[in-house]
C-alpha cells in the first residue's frame, strides 16, 4: 500500500513537472492551437486585430474609421521624434540594428550579458541615456509615439522572439506564471479572461484573445485619447481585477511581455492600432 | 471641605481614567496600523498586492491623525484582513496557476 502511494506521488509530481517544463515552443503550439480550434473561422494573423477578429459589429465600426485613424498625428510626431538628433548629434537610428527600422518583431529580446528582458521601450530609453538625454516616462507620451513609429516600420514582419539560454528560460517561465496566476481582490488571472472567457462579454466589452495581444502596440485607445504602451494596458487590466498595477518596465511586466510575445511568434506586426 | 476635596480627587481620578482610555486607544490604533503595514508589505514581496489596500491604509492613517482611533482601528483591521487574503492567494497560486494552462 505504501509503495503504491509512493508510486502515485512520484507519478503525480512527474505530471506536474511535465506541464511546468513544457518548452516555450510546446507552450506556443498549445496556446495557438487553443484559439484556432476555438475560432476556426478566424485566420491566424487576424488574431492580431483583437476583439475585432471576433465581433463583426464592432469590426464594421472600427473599419469605418480606418481611413483617418485617430492616431495619425501622434504617429507623425513619433516619426519626427525618432529622426530628431540628440544634443550630441546622434539619433535613435544609431542605437539599433538596421537603423531602428523593421525591428519591432524582435522585441522583447533577452540580453544574455545582463540577464534581463529588454523591451523596445526600455531600449529606446537606454539609447537616450547613452546619448546624454533624460529617460522618458514609460506608459504614454513621447515614448509611445516613438515606439508606434518604430512598430509601423515593421508592418507585416512576423514576430520572432527567442529564448537563447537557461536564464532566458527563467524569465520566460516567470512571465508565464504571472499570466496564469490569479491576482487582485476579484481573483482573476490574465488567462481567466483572455483564454477561458475569450469572446464572452465582460460588462460591455468582448474579451480579446491573448494570441495577437502584442502585435499592434502601442495602442491608441479612445478611452485614453492617446497612445499607450503594452505595459499601460497591463496596468489597466490589473486594476480591473483590483490588483495593484506595477510600474512600467518593472521586471515582472517585462517578463510577462516576453512570454506573451513569444506566444504570438509567427504573427505579423500590425501596429500601431486603435481600440475602444 | 471634606466633600469638596473628595469631589476634586474624584474628578482628578476621572480625568486620569479618560486619558488612560484615550492613550490605550491611540496606541492600539498605532499598533493596528503597524500590523496592517507589515502585512501589506508582505503582499508586495509576494507579488500579490491588491489595489484596495493602499486606500484603506491611507484612510486609517488619516483617522489616526484626526484622533479618530476607533475608525483607524476598523480600517487597519480591514486592510489586514485583505492582506491576509492576498497572501493566501499568493500561496495558493504558487501551484494553482498550473491548473489554468490551456489544454
Ligand atoms: C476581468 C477580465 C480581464 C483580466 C483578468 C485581464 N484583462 Fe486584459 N482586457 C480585458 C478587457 C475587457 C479588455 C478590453 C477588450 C479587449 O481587448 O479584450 C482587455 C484588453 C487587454 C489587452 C489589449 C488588447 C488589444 O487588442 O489591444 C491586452 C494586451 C490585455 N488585456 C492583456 C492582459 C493581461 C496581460 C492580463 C493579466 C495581467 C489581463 N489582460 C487581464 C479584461 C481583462
Amino acid at each position: 500500500m505504501k509503495n503504491l502511494l509512493n508510486i502515485l506521488v512520484i507519478f503525480t509530481s512527474l505530471g506536474c513537472i511535465n506541464i511546468a517544463n513544457a518548452t516555450p515552443e510546446q507552450d506556443k503550439e498549445t496556446f495557438q492551437r487553443f484559439y484556432m480550434e476555438r475560432f476556426p473561422d478566424v485566420s491566424k494573423e487576424d488574431f492580431g486585430n483583437g476583439v475585432y477578429a471576433l465581433d463583426q459589429d464592432a469590426r464594421d465600426q472600427w473599419e469605418s474609421m480606418s481611413d483617418f485613424p485617430p492616431y495619425e498625428d501622434d504617429l507623425e510626431a513619433g516619426e519626427e521624434l525618432f529622426n530628431n538628433p540628440f544634443k550630441n548629434g546622434k539619433n535613435y537610428a544609431n542605437c539599433f540594428k538596421n537603423g531602428g527600422e523593421n525591428i519591432r518583431q524582435n522585441y522583447p529580446k533577452f540580453d544574455t550579458e545582463r540577464n534581463s528582458v529588454i523591451t523596445l521601450e526600455l531600449a529606446i530609453n537606454e539609447c537616450r541615456m547613452k546619448n546624454g538625454e533624460s529617460a522618458l516616462p514609460y506608459q504614454k507620451g513621447d515614448i509611445a509615439k516613438i515606439s508606434a513609429y518604430m512598430a509601423s516600420t515593421s508592418e507585416g514582419s512576423l514576430i520572432e522572439i527567442k529564448v537563447p539560454n537557461d536564464n532566458a528560460l527563467i524569465a520566460y517561465e516567470e512571465g508565464k506564471q504571472y499570466f496564469y496566476s490569479k491576482r487582485g481582490q476579484l481573483n482573476f488571472s490574465c488567462a481567466n479572461c483572455h483564454i477561458q472567457n475569450v469572446g464572452r462579454k465582460a460588462r460591455s466589452e468582448t474579451l480579446s484573445p491573448a494570441l495577437g495581444h502584442p502585435t499592434h502596440f502601442p495602442v491608441y485607445r479612445m478611452a485614453w485619447q492617446n497612445f499607450g504602451t503594452l505595459h499601460r494596458r497591463f496596468a489597466s487590466c490589473n486594476k480591473q481585477v483590483r490588483a495593484q498595477p506595477l510600474a512600467g518596465q518593472s521586471e515582472d511586466y517585462r517578463n510577462l511581455e516576453y512570454f506573451l510575445t513569444y506566444m504570438s511568434n509567427g504573427l505579423p506586426i500590425n501596429g500601431p492600432a486603435s481600440r475602444k | 471641605m471634606k466633600i469638596k476635596s473628595l469631589l476634586l480627587s474624584f474628578l482628578i481620578f476621572l480625568s486620569c481614567l479618560t486619558t488612560t482610555v484615550q492613550a490605550a486607544t491611540q496606541s492600539q490604533a498605532k499598533e493596528a496600523i503597524l500590523t496592517a503595514h507589515n502585512l501589506w508589505d508582505k503582499t508586495k514581496t509576494a507579488g500579490h498586492e491588491w489595489n484596495t489596500i493602499k486606500p484603506l491604509m491611507a484612510q486609517a492613517t488619516q483617522a489616526l491623525q484626526e484622533n479618530d482611533y476607533i475608525t483607524a482601528i476598523a480600517l487597519a483591521k480591514k486592510a489586514s484582513t485583505q492582506s491576509k487574503l492576498a497572501l493566501v492567494q499568493a500561496e495558493r497560486e504558487k501551484t494553482n496557476w498550473l491548473n489554468n494552462l490551456p489544454k
